[in-house]
């Protein structure tokens, strides 16, 4: 059998053996569950109209309250259910309005238009009423002004919530291309779960066979780099599957529901997001699998994880700085680092932000990384699959081998 | 032919194999013995790459060990190893088709052996559910559903009851007579004796016995002396000459001592010290070679 054959039946095992057991299908379904949830919930319960109440004591409130709640549904398609809505409740003196807002009735008190009274400052609603109070009083306040030249309160709000500058870039993307960046990260945080979760699973796929001792019998008929890319490319498989069946019901639920407006998405972003995915978790699960095969027993695999999640964070952070500061240097070196440039690269990328052979270059240099790790990985997992007992050395891992 | 010639290995400080060499041809079976520490685990697994020598070689035929050869073997390991939640089918299955069979060969053979164990109807048990007499089998199986030229077994007797162990017996006569070259490392002698026809003693990471266990009796320069007397035996057992080792249990002495020993002067003496109820003189045990050659 040729060695591509050994290490697909190797890939097949994995599939079949884990992909059947319960605690693959059970996580699978959880996991969808939860991620159907998350997004089905708070559709239900949260979007639709925010009511707010404000107690009025004595003259000139209504315009402000009217202005307030023009200003607050600004925004909002003309189909849509409205953002907010301010009731206003009249009050014949300030006592008694205070003391419903002590028993929770009111959001706030507004007196004779001059003055807001809160239960307290810091809250989330207090801050929103207040701020739709105070843009409210300011149009009735500009209106006054205004309306002796003559032009009516509507078209002064249209004005005050329009972006009259027109946009353009140096980078060429188009106005309303913000949302570069949300599915750069999106798809960045996406990255950093799976290597995160995935790599744990490959970690303990590869402890599981050493602490069965099976792996023996295996490398008396194979070799250890067959059983490293195969088992990498099995669990890999099942977790991409997981993975993506997640991202179908997030997307089915999200389109059903309509909680949330999705970007659309060009095909050359799709692809920088999955080209980069795929290089990212090669880059890291063959780092996952050559610690695994340095520990005996599944307890002690979380210690030999650590520098694996530590670079992920790592490369997680510097992604985050390029996200704010696509040109800058943090980005520039994370581009030219393997271990950092599954997350900054697509992330540049999105943004528009990368020359065409830095792009290239990264590419290669990661492929290359990879190609070098499967080298070395393989190494250290030969000669660390062998050595029973306490954690094996690195060097010691190295030492011992041939392959 | 399995040859492994003078083989070297050092782990930092410790000598592992100084000069390991042995041979066995198709069709024997070989007893690989030696104390415990000695490199015989090592030394077996030198056969499948999986511990790379410092020096010399292991060969097949006279060729170098390669990875397509390596399918062709059959292995056990000491550290015993299956996938528990596996089912025993499905996992000597999967093993002959890694070492190249197609998969209805496989499934078939793996079938043919679980028979052969009394394992049919547990053919689809997880591994784990099996005992551990079992869990043994289908590790044996293992290492023979690819129908190797070559077997290395490592202890594969421990841990068996009687009646296991014979039918292991069995099959690797069974294997030897169907021309495969067999090795096992045990420390159960009497088996050993009673099933190969050659033995190599590893002591030290060298081989200081090898050869046809017969001729190794009759050649060995000691022989294997029982004595049971009635009556005071005073200090007969002093006048004979070239005691190696003696042991007395309360009524019989047995004692290893050079093959040039006037045995029939001291025979005449014990029989003036009391009445002789029991002596026998004969070559060697394997326990006696075995326990002169690592002293």
């Amino acid at each position: 059998m040729s060695p591509l054959g050994t290490m697909w039946q190797i890939a097949q095992r994995e599939i079949r053996e884990r992909g059947r057991s319960k605690a693959y299908l059970i996580t699978t379904l959880l996991t969808l569950l939860l991620v159907a949830g998350l997004v089905v919930v708070p559709g239900l319960i949260g979007g639709g109209t925010s009511d707010y109440t404000v107690g009025t004591v004595g003259d000139a409130n209504d315009p402000i309250v009217a202005a307030a709640e023009l200003l607050g549904n600004a925004g909002d398609e003309p189909d849509d259910e409205p953002s907010i809505a301010i009731e206003s409740e009249p009050f014949d003196d300030r006592a008694a309005a205070e003391a419903a807002l002590e028993d929770g009735g009111l959001d706030a008190i507004l007196v004779d238009g001059h003055e807001v009274v809160l239960e307290s400052v810091g809250g989330f609603g207090e801050s929103a009423v207040l701020s739709l109070l105070q843009r409210g009083a300011a149009s009735v306040e500009l209106e006054a002004i205004v309306s002796e030249s003559g032009d009516a309160a509507a078209d002064v709000i249209e004005v005050m919530t329009s972006d009259p500058l027109e946009t353009t870039t140096l980078s060429g993307q188009e106005a309303g291309d913000e949302s570069r960046g949300a599915v750069a990260y999106a798809g960045l945080l996406l990255l950093y779960m799976a290597v995160l979760l995935y790599g744990t699973w490959i970690l303990s796929g590869v402890t599981e066979e050493k602490s069965n001792q099976v792996v023996e019998v295996l490398l008396s008929s194979i070799k250890p780099w067959q059983l490293l890319a195969g088992k990498i490319i099995g669990i890999g498989l099942l977790g991409m599957a997981q993975f993506a069946s997640t991202i179908a019901v997030a997307l089915i639920a999200l389109r059903v529901t309509g909680a949330f407006e999705l970007p659309s998405l060009n095909a050359a972003t799709v692809a920088n997001l999955i080209i980069w995915f795929v290089l990212g978790f090669l880059l890291f699960a063959v780092m996952f699998g050559a610690a695994g095969s340095l520990v005996s027993r599944m307890e002690e695999a979380n210690t030999v994880a650590l520098p694996m999640s530590m670079t992920a964070v790592a490369g997680f952070f510097v992604s985050i700085s390029a996200l704010s500061d696509p040109d800058g240097s943090a980005a520039l070196i994370g581009t030219f680092v393997p271990f950092t440039a599954p997350f900054v690269v697509p992330v540049r990328a999105a943004l528009e932000a990368i020359p065409a052979w830095q792009y290239m270059a990264s590419v290669v240099l990661t492929v290359a990384a990879i190609v070098g790790l499967v080298f070395v990985a393989g190494r250290i997992y030969a000669g660390g699959l062998l050595r029973y007992g306490g954690r094996v050395k690195v060097r010691e891992a190295w030492r011992s081998s041939d392959s | 032919m399995l040859q492994l010639i003078d083989l070297h290995k050092r782990y930092g400080d410790v000598v592992a194999l100084a000069g390991c060499a042995f041979g066995v041809d198709r069709g024997r079976i070989l007893g690989f013995l030696g104390p415990n520490g000695a490199g015989k685990t090592t030394a077996m697994r030198t056969v499948f790459g999986l511990v790379r020598p410092d020096a010399g070689e292991v060969t097949w035929d006279g060729k170098a060990i390669t990875a397509d050869l390596k399918r062709r073997f059959g292995y056990m390991p000491e550290q015993r190893g299956l996938y528990p939640k596996m089912k025993a089918h499905d996992q000597l299955s999967y093993l002959g088709r890694l070492r190249g069979m197609t998969g209805k060969d496989a499934a078939a053979s793996a079938d043919q052996w679980l028979e052969r164990f009394g394992l049919a109807e547990r053919r689809l048990d997880a591994v784990e559910t099996l005992s551990h007499g079992n869990q043994q089998r289908v590790q044996l199986a293992a290492a023979l559903v690819h129908d190797p030229e070559l077997l290395v077994l490592d202890e594969p007797f421990s841990g068996l009851d009687p009646i296991a162990a014979e039918t292991m017996s069995d099959i690797l006569r069974e294997q030897a007579a169907a021309g495969k070259a067999v090795v096992f490392s045990s420390h159960q002698l009497d088996l050993v004796e009673d099933l190969c026809e050659e033995v190599a003693i590893i002591n030290d990471g060298a081989i200081v016995v090898e050869g046809n266990v017969r001729k190794l009796k009759d050649a060995a320069p000691i022989r294997h002396l029982e004595l049971e007397l009635d009556g005071d035996v005073g200090d007969l057992l002093d006048t004979l000459d070239g005691v190696r080792q003696v042991r007395y249990d309360g009524h019989i002495h047995t004692a290893i001592i050079d093959s040039e020993t006037d045995v029939r002067g001291f025979l005449a003496r014990a029989h003036e010290v009391g009445r002789l109820r029991h002596f026998s003189y004969t070559t060697p045990s394997l326990s006696d070679l075995f326990r002169e050659a690592v002293r």
